[in-house]
């Protein structure tokens, strides 16, 4: 799933796999309708990306859990920095060159290796240019500073987002503040206007998707669980990439209501469901495929991820856009790891993991994410309490050197041998 | 009922043929370059000092770095799951067992039924490991024995860095090298609290309960023993042969297993 490296070749391996992945489920009779929407969207959102030149569309690559309405809004192409690292080792498993540009800049490996590859892959030239780099300090420290280093690589402008901790009217206003001036910054650079009326459409939108993921939630806690186990990567990166595209909203609400058919059959995503499982962050990319056959062999499968896919309480305003956005970047479910951890957050994930039933969590500690390893006791100490044993999985969301499937499949198969022998 | 367990691990494979009234036989062979040549020959040991042959009664489990490969069995399961039903078996008030083996150290933790609750492992650096202890013992050109005797004759103790294995010889060879010398039992003592407070932050990991089990070829070691019961604050319970714990977990799960296809 190689093409030889150059301009924009990464998105092109992007597409090219998210293609042949819709066709081959188009193909298959039995497979789910959503399957393959999912993939002809990324591939439609990358291929956007790499013929941006072409169609004089402006590029502005963000960081994670960025409003990305108000670009949409703008008729700006979005290019979500992590996220295409991700695709990046998901699709093509190939991630030691850009890793290893990212160290030529100077980047140490312990860095974030989403940020660190994404840097090598601007550098190499595997990724399309963008016109201007946005970021803010949501929801690391990392962040903040990576955004810079992108910017410096790609040569171009950017724009910082300092996005408050807390969630309260005076914050909220302050961080309405900064999205006005954002959009100044993209006016002056892209030279498009702010439609008002346009960021009220795709707020109402967004809006419609929050209330599905809300539904698929629901749908997530029968027994059998409907949803397959890694099915909430696809969750959030509709969130990521398409907040507000109405192709999204068909996405889901097709979802919806094909998971909702599964429930009324009885239907479950493994064959005996056995083990329900709590994800905490994010599993390996470049072992999804062995994580999917060991769920399916184990009939163990992932029914919630409060970090990933818990929604906070709350609707969106389209009268009120910029106020929406704002408050939506506290609802999203990443908020709860942005900050200090409070006492409600420990409650909800011990709470989740009563309302779906969870038998046990596996916690995928990335090495090079201290933001959410520095969490591991406290929320093993919570769900332990509950008598919800917790699996901490050392690894790396894209860096294949860190954890082998070997150790990963010795270390699964021991939790799932744990879990059976209770 | 009889029933077999073998443990392959990666420095002795361990076999333990469990029968109604207890533990027939136990064998321990050094490993072999293949797992299933190794676990083949512990089982025809065991077998000889049982005075048994294989037969269909025979129910097999195999556990260990090297279980995978062994093909004449009927079950591989998890070292920690065996662990738990090993250390059980021997200690029934046990909570919690340390096994310190060659390569690797694994402390698990227990519920009240003895069934695996929590454990935390390490295997990517010799630190806290017996391989490590036996290249220690190299550099201080005597035996484990030798050593293990001479650490308590130490009134202080040298720091050598529990964190890295690399790190920690280059610190012995500067305190041998020392003018005048670090005293050798004060350097073995050192090592000993390294090679402890490495699986010490493995049991604070897991969350220490008594009554706890050290099992593993490094429960021999008297003076890593001590040195053990001095950071936890209590004695542990170390087996007579602390080497065929694993592999007599694996009996015991033969044997729950053979049961279960019975009823």
């Amino acid at each position: 799933m190689t093409s030889p490296k150059g301009e924009g070749s990464d998105l092109k391996t992007i597409i090219r796999a998210c293609r042949l992945i819709a066709r081959m489920n188009q193909a298959r009779p039995e497979a789910l309708k959503s399957e393959a929407m999912y993939y002809e969207m990324l591939a439609n959102y990358y291929d956007r990306l790499l013929n941006a030149r072409e169609t004089g569309d402006f590029i502005a690559a963000h960081t994670v859990f960025f409003p990305s309405e108000i670009i949409y809004a703008m008729d700006i192409l979005p290019m979500h920095a992590e996220t295409t690292t991700w695709m990046i080792s998901l699709f093509s498993g190939e991630i030691a060159e850009i890793l290893s540009a990212g160290a030529d800049l100077g980047l140490a490996p312990e860095i974030c290796t989403p940020h660190r590859g994404l840097a090598g892959a601007f550098s190499l030239g595997t990724l399309p240019r963008p016109d201007v780099m946005l970021w803010s300090n949501m929801v690391c420290d990392n962040t903040a500073k990576s955004g810079e280093l992108l910017m410096k690589i790609n040569r171009c402008p950017g724009f910082f987002i300092d996005h408050p901790f807390h969630n309260s009217e005076e914050e909220i206003a302050y961080l309405m503040g900064e999205l006005e001036d954002m959009v100044r910054f993209l006016e002056e650079h892209s030279g498009r206007k702010m439609d008002w009326d346009r960021l009220s459409e795709v707020v109402a939108e967004t809006d419609k998707q929050i209330e599905l993921y809300r539904e698929i939630n629901e749908l997530r806690k029968v027994v059998p669980t409907p949803f397959h186990s890694q099915g909430f990567l696809q969750l959030l990166s509709v969130d990521y990439l398409l907040a507000g595209r109405p192709e999204a909203t068909a996405y889901l609400e097709t979802l919806r209501q094909e998971l909702t058919d599964m429930v009324q059959q009885g239907k479950g995503a493994v064959p005996n469901e056995r083990f329900r499982l709590m994800s905490l962050f994010l599993p390996p990319m470049y072992l999804m495929g062995f994580l999917e056959r060991i769920s399916q062999e184990y009939g163990a499968v992932s029914v919630t991820e409060p970090f990933f896919t818990y929604w906070g309480e709350g609707r969106l305003n389209p009268a009120k856009p910029l106020e929406s956005v704002a408050k939506k970047s506290y609802m999203i479910p990443e908020a709860q790891m942005y900050g200090p951890l409070d006492e409600r957050q420990l409650t909800r994930v011990a709470t989740l993991a009563e309302e779906y039933k969870v038998d046990g969590a596996i916690y995928y500690a990335d090495v090079g994410c201290r933001h959410t390893c520095a969490t591991i006791k406290t929320f093993k100490d919570v769900l332990n309490d509950i008598d919800v044993p917790v699996l901490t999985l050392d690894c790396d969301v894209v860096d294949p050197t860190v954890a082998s499937q070997e150790e990963v499949a010795e270390k699964m198969e021991r939790f799932f041998e744990l879990l059976e022998d209770r | 009922m009889k029933t077999l367990g073998i443990d392959v691990g990666s420095l002795t494979t361990k076999a333990v043929i469990l029968s109604d009234n207890g533990i027939l036989t136990s064998t321990i062979i050094m490993s072999g370059d293949e797992a299933e040549e190794s676990a083949r020959m512990a089982m025809e040991e065991s077998l000889s000092q049982a005075g048994i042959s294989i037969n269909d009664d025979l129910y097999i489990v195999s556990t260990g770095a090297g279980a995978k490969s062994v093909s004449f069995i009927q079950q591989k399961k998890a070292i920690t799951t065996c662990l738990a039903r090993g250390a059980r078996y021997l200690f029934p008030s046990s909570r919690m067992v340390i096994d310190m083996g060659a390569e690797s150290s694994t402390v698990v933790k227990l519920n009240e039924r003895g069934r695996v609750n929590d454990w935390a492992g390490q295997d990517k650096c010799a630190a806290g490991t017996g391989i490590f202890l036996q290249q220690m013992a190299k550099l201080m050109q005597m035996s484990l024995g030798e050593m293990s005797e001479l650490s308590f004759k130490a009134k202080s103790r040298a720091s050598i860095t529990s964190t890295c294995a690399v790190f920690a010889e280059s610190e012995v060879i500067s305190h041998v090298h020392r003018d005048p010398p670090t005293p050798k039992e004060e350097i073995i003592a050192g090592i000993y609290y390294s090679v402890v407070s490495r699986i010490m932050t493995l049991c604070k990991r897991a969350g220490i309960e008594k009554d706890v089990a050290l099992v593993g070829g490094v429960a021999l070691n008297d003076g890593v023993v001590k040195t053990m019961e001095k950071e936890l604050g209590f004695a542990v319970l170390v087996p007579d042969v602390p080497q065929i714990v694993s592999a007599l977990g694996a009996a015991i799960l033969a044997r729950e297993a053979m049961e279960k296809e019975a009823s």
